[in-house]
């Protein structure tokens, strides 16, 4: 790996270079990760008597299980808002002269810019009873009494997809601008409408953004504490929470741990499921 | 000033490792560290209890150093040996934890000037309460002409989506459930006519809120005009200009005790013990007392004034008439049933 004999293979690197990040996250990622493993496998809260009690607890109790389910769900929903949205954000910007695209770049960015809870606060001034959307539907006279818009699971999407759009949006840029846009004229001399175009050539090529894109919106929205609870309220419970008020308010941490170790797991299975979609849209792609 | 390669490293190099390692940067003796908690109460330590203390103690270094309860007792546990902790500050619930957890030392109580004129409810060996914390009714004076008067008054048909409460997350979630059971004849040990109670109350139910600091937003956004909620918490909102009020409800106002602790195997038990101290003086408390802190004696020295002699009580006596505590030690036994009950029942 790290050695230099005389005829250097070139597509070799030295692991060297790595060393201290992957010593860092052998410290204080894998280490941690490795404690809550150990944790969770204990029955009682003091951590003495080892067994599985904690998972058979969790994936027997059809509430927690529908916790999870309602997590994952609330994940997919935000993705799916977020693609749409931001699909013809990054499509626009490949197609405007470079001071839009200053403009667009700056927009899609200023979100990151601002901490989240600023964002998430500014969403309960929007979506309150007295807040921007229902004054609007008051004044025009849509509706009579403000409806109600804080505190539902259509907030905290709605929120969730403003806060993580960036991370959907970005990857798509990138994706799209790897695309030649003679395959566009191309396909329409050829003639193809645009519709059948967009389809066919530019949303195959672009999938290995919309899949890079999905993935860390996905991640980003299930694990976003501050917004679920925030604009969910106490009542909506998603894993964040439940995971917090285990640990924190309850002390039970065998518990807690377990949560986070079935969590863990069902992202990755998800997230498993976008990268085997990747590979095989790569193939597509340089079909 | 040439910068090359080396000497930006080095320095960077320094400067990580302070960051990193911040005892480096100490001497070997280290301050009196005192957890309190983040917000107004940090504030109100910072510009009243701290300065009194160094003035009592020859300047003695103390840091303030912020965090939940629960925190606290992870990172003491984390270090029993040589707790980073001096003094803690605990709501009733997890200092029971901590004591339970062998993190608190006996308060030296024979050698303290002020532990026995404190009010008997104050006076816990393992640590005395310096100040009390008080929920009520609190509601917009704007949208409700009469003052409501009683938990009852939440189940008015007027306040129809109107009603804001908190989950069992918090001390005061936990607490207000345990003051409606007893007002339907249940008890610290039976939360049953609580639950039923609740289930009558979701039509009035506008929001449950994650922490009580979300309740205080949901007033200054219109979502909610009544709600139990936190005296002091109110007067914060009130000096922002949010329209709301404060009454002690006539089943009593529920007050939890702040127990302030000296962590075992504190290097600086002698120093953490003055600082106690201070905070029991009737004179930090009375300073605490008015106006912009309003944080509620337990020190019966303490002659009750302004807003808290207008809205709580006048005197000691009153005061204890007036507030209602609750058996903590019981609360703990159930409460993660209760947790787990309250977060599968209350869906609105």
């Amino acid at each position: 790996m790290g050695t230099a004999p005389a005829s250097r293979d070139v597509t070799s690197y030295g692991m060297g270079l790595a060393a201290p990040l992957a010593l860092f996250f052998l410290v204080f990622f894998v280490a941690p990760l490795l404690q809550l493993l150990w944790l969770s496998l204990h029955n009682d809260t003091a951590g003495l008597h080892w067994g599985l009690g904690q998972y058979l607890h969790f994936l027997t109790d059809p509430f927690s299980l529908s916790v999870l389910g309602s997590t994952l769900l609330l994940g997919a929903e935000v993705t799916a808002v977020c693609l749409v949205l931001g699909f013809p954000i990054a499509w626009l910007y490949q197609r405007v002269g470079p001071r839009l695209q200053t403009i667009i770049i700056l927009i899609v960015l200023l979100p990151l810019l601002t901490s989240v809870v600023v964002r998430t606060f500014a969403w309960i001034v929007i979506l309150g009873r007295q807040g921007i959307i229902n004054a609007t539907l008051q004044s025009l006279g849509i509706v009579d009494t403000p409806l109600k818009l804080l505190y539902t699971q259509f907030g905290v999407v709605i929120a969730l997809a403003q806060v993580q759009m960036p991370l959907m949006t970005l990857p798509l840029i990138t994706a799209l601008g790897r695309i030649d846009p003679n395959l566009d004229d191309a396909s329409c001399s050829l003639g193809a409408g645009s519709w059948r175009t967009f389809f066919r050539i530019v949303l195959p090529l672009s999938l290995p953004g919309v899949i890079a894109g999905c993935t860390l919106t996905y991640a980003a929205a299930i694990t976003a504490f501050i917004t679920q609870s925030l604009i969910g309220g106490g009542q909506m419970l998603f894993m964040p929470m439940y995971l917090y008020q285990q640990a924190s308010t309850l002390q039970n941490w065998p518990f807690a741990s377990a949560i986070s170790i079935i969590f863990l797991l069902a992202v990755l299975a998800v997230v498993s499921v976008f990268t085997t979609l990747g590979r095989m849209s790569r193939g597509y792609g340089g079909a | 000033m040439i910068l090359n390669r080396r000497s930006l490293m080095t320095t960077a190099l320094t400067l990580g490792a302070m960051k990193a390692f911040p005892e480096l940067s100490y001497a070997q003796a280290r301050p009196l560290v005192f957890a309190t908690f983040t917000g107004s109460w940090e504030e109100a330590h910072k510009a009243v209890l701290v300065p009194a203390f160094r003035k009592a103690n020859a300047d003695a270094a103390i840091v303030l150093d912020p965090m939940l309860s629960v925190d606290q007792i992870a990172k003491i546990n984390a270090a029993k040996a040589n707790p980073p902790i001096d003094v803690m500050l605990h709501d009733p619930g997890p200092a029971l934890v901590a004591i339970g957890q062998d993190l608190a030392e006996s308060y030296p109580v024979e050698k303290s000037a002020y532990f026995k004129d404190l009010i008997s409810e104050a006076q816990e060996p393992m640590g005395p309460a310096p100040f009390f914390q008080v929920v009520g009714l609190t509601y917009n004076p704007e949208a409700i002409k009469t003052p409501p008067t009683s938990w009852a008054d939440l189940w008015k048909p007027e306040f129809k989506g109107r009603v804001g409460i908190t989950n069992l997350n918090s001390t005061l979630g936990t607490g207000w459930l345990v003051e409606i059971a007893k007002m339907r004849g249940g008890s610290e040990a039976n939360v049953d006519p609580a639950f039923k109670a609740l289930e009558e109350l979701k039509p009035n139910l506008a929001a449950v809120a994650a922490n009580p600091g979300a309740l205080a937003t949901l007033f200054q956004q219109g979502q909610i005009d009544i709600s139990p909620g936190n005296f002091n918490a109110i007067q914060i909102l009130k000096a922002r200009g949010v329209p709301v009020e404060f009454v002690a409800p006539k089943e009593g106002a529920i007050a939890f005790k702040t127990t302030i602790h000296i962590v075992k195997n504190s290097p600086n038990r002698e120093l953490a013990f003055k600082l106690i101290e201070a905070s029991l003086s009737p004179e930090v408390q009375t300073t605490l007392m008015n106006s912009p802190y309003l944080i509620v004696p337990t020190n019966s020295k303490v002659a009750m004034g302004g807003e808290i002699a207008r809205v709580l009580a006048k005197d000691t006596a009153e005061l204890k008439q007036k507030f209602v505590f609750q058996d903590w030690k019981k609360i703990n036994e159930q409460r993660s049933a209760w947790i787990e009950r309250f977060n599968r029942e209350i869906k609105i």
